[in-house]
Order: structure tokens, then C-alpha cells, then sequence
């Protein structure tokens, strides 16, 4: 009896310590944190007199410009060091009365939204100024004025049915293969996962390339564009990785839910490379580049039967499950109308980016998933039909890719 | 934490993603008119430099009729001395459009500087100093020795000192203007003004007024922002100039612009005699448009038999959208109220 209450009074003695030592450990990390304040705070911090050189430049940035009814519509945002006033709005550098909402004072990355009425014609080369308190001018071209979009049914509809026809059909004919697939022998069958592995590698690049493209023409420098994409690419390759092990957990050790777990995140994964098409498409349609909206509905409705392709593989050596197939081809297929509509009717390019650059990550994750699966079954990756796959994937990418 | 850190972060990428949010905006709507005549409400602010009341430091109604013919005193043989005491300076921030803020270096505090006066034969004296951080020096267009010239005789800055003193001729109107190098950035920065030469027998009694034709590039491109007639741009547009019908109107035209080659002046509703420099009292042309070159000027003469609103602006649409552009807003001259103005005192 008293063994047990002196071993309970070690206990809490035990913990008391313990406690005491992580109190000391949260106040060892705090610490450095408030010497840095309050050097921050001595040496940039009102009064200071140590960084006074230098002029600090304002920057604002029209990202968007959209076309109504007898109105010119930017929207712009202040991307530089320091709060600006816009004050001057012009057309073709002709000054021109406006209004800004909500109001003219922009803080760092605050944004706001100028009207600026002014009966332009359609089909024709625009540029947008906009001069802030210190009267330098800033401007946006643009290149084929056209009649913005508003989100009617109409056109929700119109969108809706584009994104079904780029990304949900073509990837349920892809899944239609799941039959051929299943047939094949062991070897054949590895050969095809891989290629899997090919086609991923190449929306996974053409992804990022994407997303680097947009910021480098669409987002100030001070996003950092290629940084953002590589952190949020990062950053969602490591979250699916976490979400995609634990979901393989919970599935145990059952030999049916593992290719399901991967075909899941194969689907998710390339459920956000469409998305980032939708949002290609939904833009080129906006800006009026009607030949480019087309070429990309049928290019990408080419391309995307192989994503079909690639989700029905890793479940090809189970028995078929009609029902899941098609969900996971619903996941993969439908965020491509969701991308159509965020592209048509609330395009930000800043959205963009990020989305496509989570697609980067969920596309290498899936990746990596694949090949650990590959070895998992096979012992190694350097196999030739792994290999021979994954170039041919990458080639058959390329080839439909310069279809677009 | 991991939801804390989800929560903040999905914040601040809808704080960038969504424009326009935010919930302190005004809510009493504000109303603005195009330059076509409609009507537009907003909730936000207007960024308007036409129709807003100005509240800028230079007033170009003041300007427009405000000549200075310095201190007369008689010399001893009988000559007509005139002395003007005229202060540069360059560290002066100045609201030269609405909410627009630029560096400009003036003559006494103001750009263009005062419109000196003098009459043909007149000794005219300059006190200057130059209380501004750079060099500069009076250039003055006309008739003196050349070490009045105001070129090799820089006037050093904090309060460097240089008396110009010259006859005053030939008769007509010229610019003055800093001539130390780069001249771009001296005369772009505001560093003129404007000269007249009265002949000696008087020119017949008129509404005078000055109209220094300038432009400011307030980002330093190369190309100029904004064009105005007295430096603020849409300013008679929105305050049309009085004035009354059958009355003999005399405007003194100086085009300062820089960055651009040529300016010009059209005039609405009548055509005027024009008188190159002003050098000649025989007009050379009788019409409403003349181009004017780089410090190149002359006098306009005209009236208006019909009252209403005329315009008058840049032929260079660019120039008289970005700001060059007038109204003359003409009254019948049977009811005058027109404030009295003077003429060679």
C-alpha cells in the first residue's frame, strides 16, 4: 500500500518535472522571438533614426480588367512598399473621369476596383492607367475588348457543359480500358502502371509550368511567383502525403483498399490538374480568344481520356468496381467545370496560381505513391517495362499535348 | 495550431484573392458626370480631375490676369527703372492635380513665376536669389548683354545672389526660364515664367490675359502626364474664364512644354489675329489654330460676338485630354459685372 502511494507521489513529482521542463522549453523557443521584436522594434520602430536612407517607390498592379455596358472595369491592387492614393484614371493615356470602390486609399496588397466610364467597341486594343499620389502612372494593355461575362444561368450552364465535355467524359472513356488492362499480363500490367507514371510526370510539369507562366505575366513581383508555386506546390505534396498515409492505414492491411486508396489519390490529383484546365479554358473564353477557348476543348478532351487511363490501372488487378470507378472518374473529371466557372466568371490570377500550383504537388505525390506501389509489388523500379512505360507515357503526353 | 495556422492562411489568401472586401466603405453613395454628360453614382470615391472643386495651391484664375510691373522709379535722365525681386527655390511639394503631388522648383513659390512687365526702353533690374539646393540662373529671351544672359553666370544655391539688369526690349512676349543643365529637368520642374515687352505707344485697351501652355511628367518616362494652360490641367474646363462679348480680348500664349516637340492652340466659336513673338503690330495670320514650337509664343487677339460657352484647347487630342483644354464662357458686355482690370499703369 504504501509502495503504491510513494510510487504515485514519484509519479507526480515525475510529471511536476516534466511540466517544468516543457514550461522551460516553450520559454527557451519564446524567448529569441522577443529579443528579435524588440530589435525589430528598436531598429524600424517609430522614433528610430538608424534606416532613413533610401526612397521607397509605390507599385500597384491592375490585375484584371473587364469590359460592360458603357463602363471600363480594373481591378487593382497595391503591391509595393508602402499605402498609395489613386487619383487619375485614363484610357489610352486620355485622362478620364472614374470612381473607385471602395475608396482610393489602397494599403499594402489591399485591392480595389475602378469603373471607368467610357463607350469602347468591341474587338478593339485597350490600355488602362491608373496614376497614384506621387503621379507616376501605372497600365494594364489589353488586348481584344469584349463584352464581359456575367454569371447567368445561361452561361453557368454553358460552362457547366464544357467542363463536362472536357474533363468528366473524356475520363470516363478512359476508364473504359479498365477491362483491357485487367487482362494484361504481370509484366504488360506494370508496364502500363508506369506509363501512368509517364503521363503524371508530364501534367505534373506542365502544370507548374503553368502556374509560373500566369505569375510571371499576371502577378506583381512581389509574390514571388516562382517561390509561391514552390512552397504551395511543397506544402500540398507533403499534406496529400500525410492524408494519403493515413488513408492507406485505415484501410489496413486489405490488399483491395490499397489500389483504391491509390486510384483515390491518382483521381484527386488529377481532379486539380483539371481544374486547372477549367480555368484555362473559362479565361481564354472571357478574354475573347474564341479559337484558343476551342483549341483547348478539344485538346484537352484529347488528353484527358488518358487521365481516365490512369486512374482505372492501379485498380485493374481487382475486381471491378463499376460504381467506384465511376466516382473516382467523377472526382477527377468535375473540378474541371468548377475551374470553368471560377476562369469565366470571378478569374483572379492569384487563384490560379495557387490552385494550379496545389495540383503540382497532388500530381508528384501521386506520383510518388505509384512508384512506392511499383516497388511495393515488384521489388524494384528499374524493371525495363517500368522504365519503357514511363517514357512512353511521357511521349504519348507530349504528342497529344502539341494537338493543343 | 495546424487549424489555426489553416484558418489564418486561407484568411489572408482570401484577403488577396477576393478585391474589394471591405466592410468600412461608405455608404452614402457619391455621384460624378462624364465627360459626355451622364451620370454615374458610386460607393466609393470619385477620381475626377475635372469637375471637383479645386483646392490646389496655385490658382490659375489669379494667374490668368495677374501681371507684375515691379517697383517704378525714375532715373535720373528720365528713364523708366523697374525692379523685381524674384526667389528660386526647388524643394517645394505641390498639388498640381487633384491628389497628384510633384517637386516642383519655382520661381517666387509658383509655377509658371509672375509675369513680368515692362514697357520698350524701360531699365528692368532682377534681384535674384537662389535659395533652392541646386544651381540656377534667369535666362531671360530678348534683348541684353551677354553677361545678363544668365548662362555662364551661375548662381550658386542657398542663397547665391545675381542682379540681372537689361533695356527692355524688343517688344512682344517672351519667356524666362532657368538655363542651367540638364534644361530638360530645370524647365520641367517648373523653373518659367513670362515676360512682356508693352511697345511704347500702347496697344489698344483689352481683357489680357497670360496663357503659359505647360506640362508636367510626373513619373519621369519621358513622356509627359499632363498638359495644361497655367499648369493646372482641366482647370478653365471646369472654371470657364469670363468674359464679354464685343470686347477685344488679348491672351499672351508662351508654350513651355518639354518632352514634346510641338503644342498647339485652337480656339472655338472665332478666329483671331495672331502676332508671332508680338514683335510686329501687324498680325501675320487670321485664324484658329497655330502651332507653337518649344519656347515658341505670340499674342492672340479676338472677340466673341455671341455669348455661350467656347472652348478652347490642344488640337493635340492627346494634349487637351490630358489636361489642356478651356472653356471661355462669354457674357453680353451690356451687363457688365466684370471685376475692372488694368492696363499699363
Amino acid at each position: 500500500m504504501q509502495k503504491i502511494v510513494l510510487n504515485q507521489t514519484w509519479k507526480g513529482m515525475l510529471m511536476e518535472v516534466k511540466r517544468s521542463s516543457r514550461t522551460k522549453t516553450a520559454v527557451s523557443a519564446v524567448i529569441p522571438f522577443v529579443l528579435l521584436a524588440v530589435m525589430i522594434g528598436y531598429v524600424f520602430g517609430p522614433g528610430s533614426e538608424l534606416i532613413e536612407f533610401g526612397v521607397v517607390l509605390p507599385e500597384i498592379s491592375i490585375e484584371k480588367v473587364e469590359f460592360v455596358d458603357s463602363e471600363i472595369i480594373a481591378t487593382v491592387r497595391n503591391t509595393g512598399p508602402i499605402a498609395v492614393d489613386i487619383v487619375m484614371a485614363d484610357i489610352n493615356d486620355r485622362i478620364y473621369p472614374a470612381a473607385i470602390e471602395p475608396d482610393k486609399h489602397l494599403e499594402r496588397f489591399e485591392s480595389a476596383i475602378v469603373r471607368i466610364p467610357f463607350e469602347w467597341n468591341e474587338g478593339e486594343p485597350y490600355a488602362v492607367g491608373l496614376t497614384v499620389d506621387d503621379g507616376t502612372r501605372f497600365e494594364k494593355q489589353v488586348d481584344v475588348a469584349v463584352q464581359s461575362i456575367q454569371p447567368t444561368a445561361e452561361m453557368i450552364s454553358y460552362f457547366a457543359l464544357i467542363g463536362t465535355y472536357v474533363g468528366i467524359l473524356p475520363v470516363l472513356i478512359g476508364l473504359l480500358w479498365f477491362p483491357f488492362i485487367s487482362k494484361l499480363s504481370r509484366s504488360k500490367y506494370k508496364f502500363f502502371l508506369a506509363l501512368t507514371v509517364g503521363l503524371l510526370l508530364f501534367l505534373g510539369v506542365s502544370t507548374a509550368e503553368e502556374a509560373i507562366e500566369i505569375s510571371a505575366n499576371n502577378l506583381s513581383d512581389i509574390f514571388n511567383g516562382i517561390l509561391l508555386v514552390a512552397t504551395v506546390a511543397v506544402v500540398s505534396f507533403l499534406g496529400l502525403n500525410y492524408v494519403g498515409e493515413k488513408l492507406r492505414k485505415r484501410a489496413g492491411a486489405s490488399k483491395l483498399a490499397g489500389p483504391v486508396a491509390i486510384a483515390l489519390m491518382i483521381a484527386i490529383g488529377i481532379g486539380l490538374h483539371n481544374f486547372g484546365e477549367g480555368l484555362a479554358i473559362g479565361a481564354a473564353i472571357v478574354l475573347g480568344e474564341a479559337a484558343l477557348g476551342a483549341f483547348l476543348i478539344v485538346g484537352f478532351a484529347l488528353h484527358n481520356t488518358t487521365e481516365g487511363f490512369a486512374i482505372a490501372a492501379p485498380m485493374a488487378r481487382t475486381k471491378l468496381m463499376i460504381g467506384k470507378l465511376a466516382a473516382l472518374g467523377m472526382i477527377a473529371g468535375v473540378p474541371a467545370i468548377f475551374g470553368a466557372w471560377v476562369g469565366g466568371f470571378v478569374y483572379s490570377p492569384l487563384a490560379a496560381v495557387i490552385f494550379l500550383a496545389i495540383g503540382t504537388g497532388a500530381i508528384f505525390q501521386v506520383i510518388v505513391s505509384i512508384m512506392r506501389w511499383i516497388q511495393n509489388e515488384e521489388g524494384k523500379l528499374s524493371n525495363s517495362s517500368v522504365l519503357a512505360g514511363i517514357a512512353v507515357g511521357m511521349i504519348i503526353m507530349y504528342i497529344t499535348s502539341i494537338l493543343i | 495550431m495546424a487549424v489555426v495556422i489553416a484558418v489564418i492562411t486561407l484568411g489572408f489568401v482570401g484577403y488577396l484573392v477576393v478585391p474589394g472586401l471591405d466592410i468600412t466603405a461608405q455608404e452614402q453613395p457619391e455621384i460624378f458626370v462624364t465627360h459626355t454628360g451622364a451620370v454615374v453614382q458610386t460607393t466609393g470615391d470619385v477620381l475626377d480631375p475635372v469637375y471637383t472643386v479645386q483646392e490646389v495651391e496655385f490658382d490659375p484664375e489669379k494667374y490668368l490676369r495677374d501681371f507684375d510691373y515691379g517697383e517704378v522709379s525714375q532715373l535720373e535722365d528720365g528713364t523708366t527703372l523697374r525692379e523685381f525681386t524674384i526667389i528660386a527655390e526647388d524643394d517645394k511639394i505641390m498639388e498640381i492635380a487633384p491628389g497628384i503631388f510633384y517637386n516642383v522648383w519655382t520661381f517666387n513659390g509658383q509655377v509658371p513665376g509672375p509675369t513680368i512687365r515692362a514697357t520698350e526702353g524701360d531699365l528692368v533690374r532682377i534681384h535674384f536669389t537662389n535659395n533652392g539646393d541646386k544651381e540656377h540662373t534667369i535666362h531671360f529671351h530678348g534683348n541684353h548683354p551677354a553677361e545678363m544672359d544668365g548662362i555662364f553666370e551661375i548662381v550658386g544655391s542657398n542663397g547665391g545672389q545675381f542682379t540681372y539688369e537689361f533695356i527692355a526690349g524688343p517688344v512682344g512676349v517672351h519667356p524666362y526660364h532657368c538655363h542651367v543643365m540638364p534644361v530638360e529637368e530645370h524647365i520641367g520642374h517648373g523653373l518659367y515664367g513670362v515676360f512682356i515687352v508693352d511697345p511704347k505707344d500702347a496697344r489698344q485697351q483689352a481683357d489680357e490675359m497670360v496663357m503659359m501652355l505647360n506640362g508636367f511628367d510626373t513619373d519621369f518616362d519621358g513622356e509627359n502626364n499632363l498638359y495644361a494652360a497655367n499648369t493646372i490641367p482641366f482647370y478653365y474646363q471646369h472654371h470657364p474664364i469670363q468674359v464679354s462679348t464685343n470686347e477685344l480680348i488679348r491672351v499672351y500664349v508662351v508654350n513651355m512644354v518639354g518632352l514634346d516637340p510641338i503644342n498647339n492652340f485652337h480656339l472655338h466659336g472665332t478666329l483671331y489675329k495672331y502676332y508671332p513673338t508680338g514683335t510686329d503690330m501687324v498680325p501675320s495670320e487670321f485664324t484658329d489654330m497655330t502651332t507653337f514650337s518649344q519656347s515658341e509664343r505670340g499674342i492672340l487677339e479676338f472677340e466673341y460676338e455671341y455669348t455661350g460657352r467656347y472652348m478652347f484647347h490642344a488640337h493635340l487630342t492627346e494634349f487637351s485630354e490630358k489636361g489642356w483644354s478651356g472653356v471661355f464662357y462669354a457674357k453680353d458686355s451690356s451687363q457688365p459685372n466684370m471685376e475692372g482690370y488694368a492696363y499699363g499703369s
